[in-house]
């Protein structure tokens, strides 16, 4: 069993290893960070996978990864917004601003 | 099997480090620092240093990040170029990176090799009222360094009000936050707060048994009040408010007194005598909770700014 997790663990850091590429790549901001939160589901995915094996102390560790995770979208969309405290959906449907979080907004 | 993950895990750290160091663009870096962050709270789950983990996960993953989004965010507000556009290596800058990560480097080859304190531990640990050994030293065995690390948090907080402009002093803490009524930014600013709220209360008072602690369930209280205050549903306070300041002294000053009461019993100077010692913890630690969540809440938060509503 343990040599089963471990085995499945080691695939799901590979496909963490693919998000990277799009961290990498990007082009838009919101690529990257979305990269980033998927990176972030695959590692919750790999202590969750590993928790038996330690004593399933390690189900806090992504307990705390999960919620902030959450955090840094919140984060992302906050400091992307045109004064720094806004919120992408109070933007009106053809406003002359741009969205910020546009994934064609290349940083 | 374990060797190909610690193996697939050290190309991935080596990779993501590298790539936030050498790869171009700031906001590239950030998110790279971010999955960083994460692997290494992976890692140091395998090297079942777990309280290490929560931490990494909960400040270098989670609160350093949205500190540096934050910041970056800023910087192309200030100015249209938060990216360097000249493509040469700064190389002051790069030699002394160099001499600093060499220094490292030999500092850490001429470590002594580590031993694991195992019978000094096992015989002292009974005595700590504590069963986690991580909580035992940071409160009991080594608390005079716990409690001047208590400290120095707070004056990184007065350094970083000390740039607040002065027409701005009474203002409210922050850039002025808001967010659509009813929209996903508010639904969420009111569904996670109760979890991260019930998760930190959880790992501060699991912290005396099992890997957890103030620091850690502090870092979870503070990103509850900041995901509360980015959705606009609360309003930072003001730095002349007394409750907040008493916030912020709370948990040294708890700690503080349990030392003095030590010192003028016979335990001596945070000596905690053997019967209330697991008692005394737990309330030391709750309070350290607290002031660590409301500095670094205000730490992420900023200085005062104006343009707030009223």
């Amino acid at each position: 069993m343990t040599l089963w997790l471990t085995g499945v663990a080691v695939g799901v850091l590979c496909t963490l290893g693919f998000a990277l590429l799009r961290v990498w790549h990007g082009p838009g901001r919101a690529d990257r960070m979305m990269a980033a939160q998927l990176s972030g589901t695959a590692g919750v995915a790999a202590l969750v996978l590993l928790a038996p094996m330690q004593d399933w102390a390690a189900l806090d560790v992504a307990l705390l990864l999960a919620l902030f995770g959450a955090l840094a979208a919140v984060g992302f969309v906050k400091a992307t917004s045109s004064d720094g405290g806004g919120d992408p959906e109070e933007v009106d449907i053809g406003a002359d601003t741009p969205d910020p979080t546009d994934r064609n907004a290349d940083d | 099997m374990t060797l190909l993950l610690d193996a697939v895990l050290c190309v991935l750290l080596l990779g993501t480090a590298l790539a936030a160091v050498l790869g171009r663009g700031v906001f590239r870096a950030i998110v790279f620092f971010i999955v960083y962050g994460l692997l290494l709270s992976v890692g140091w789950v395998r090297l079942e240093a777990v309280n290490v983990a929560l931490a990494e996960a909960a400040i270098g993953a989670g609160l350093t990040g949205i500190l540096l989004l934050t910041t970056y965010g800023k910087l192309t507000r200030v100015s249209a170029e938060a990216e360097p556009d000249d493509a040469g290596v700064n190389l002051p800058v790069a030699l002394v990176s160099v001499a600093v990560a060499g220094a490292l480097a030999w500092a850490w080859s001429v470590l002594p090799e580590p031993t694991r304190p195992r019978a000094e531990l096992a015989e002292a640990l009974p005595r700590a009222g504590v069963e986690n050994p991580v909580t035992a030293v940071l409160l009991s065995f080594r608390a005079w360094d716990t409690l001047l690390e208590s400290v120095v948090l707070l004056a990184a907080l007065i350094g970083l009000w000390l740039l607040g402009r002065d027409e701005d002093w009474q203002q409210r803490l922050g850039v002025p936050q808001h967010a659509r009524p009813g929209g996903i930014m508010t639904s969420f600013g009111r569904v996670l707060p109760p979890v991260g709220f019930l998760v930190g209360v959880y790992l501060v008072f699991i912290g005396a048994d099992e890997p957890g602690g103030a620091f850690q369930g502090g870092t979870v209280l503070a990103a509850v009040g900041l995901v509360a205050a980015l959705a606009g549903l609360i309003q930072p306070p003001r730095i002349g408010q007394w409750q907040w300041h008493a916030g912020l002294v709370l948990g040294p000053l708890v700690f503080l007194l349990a030392g003095v009461a030590g010192a003028l019993s016979d335990s001596g100077f945070l000596g905690y005598p053997e019967a209330i010692a697991g008692t005394a913890i737990l309330v030391i630690e709750a309070a350290l909770a607290a002031s660590i969540a409301v500095t670094l809440a205000f730490l992420v938060i900023g200085p005062p700014e104006k343009g707030h509503r009223e």
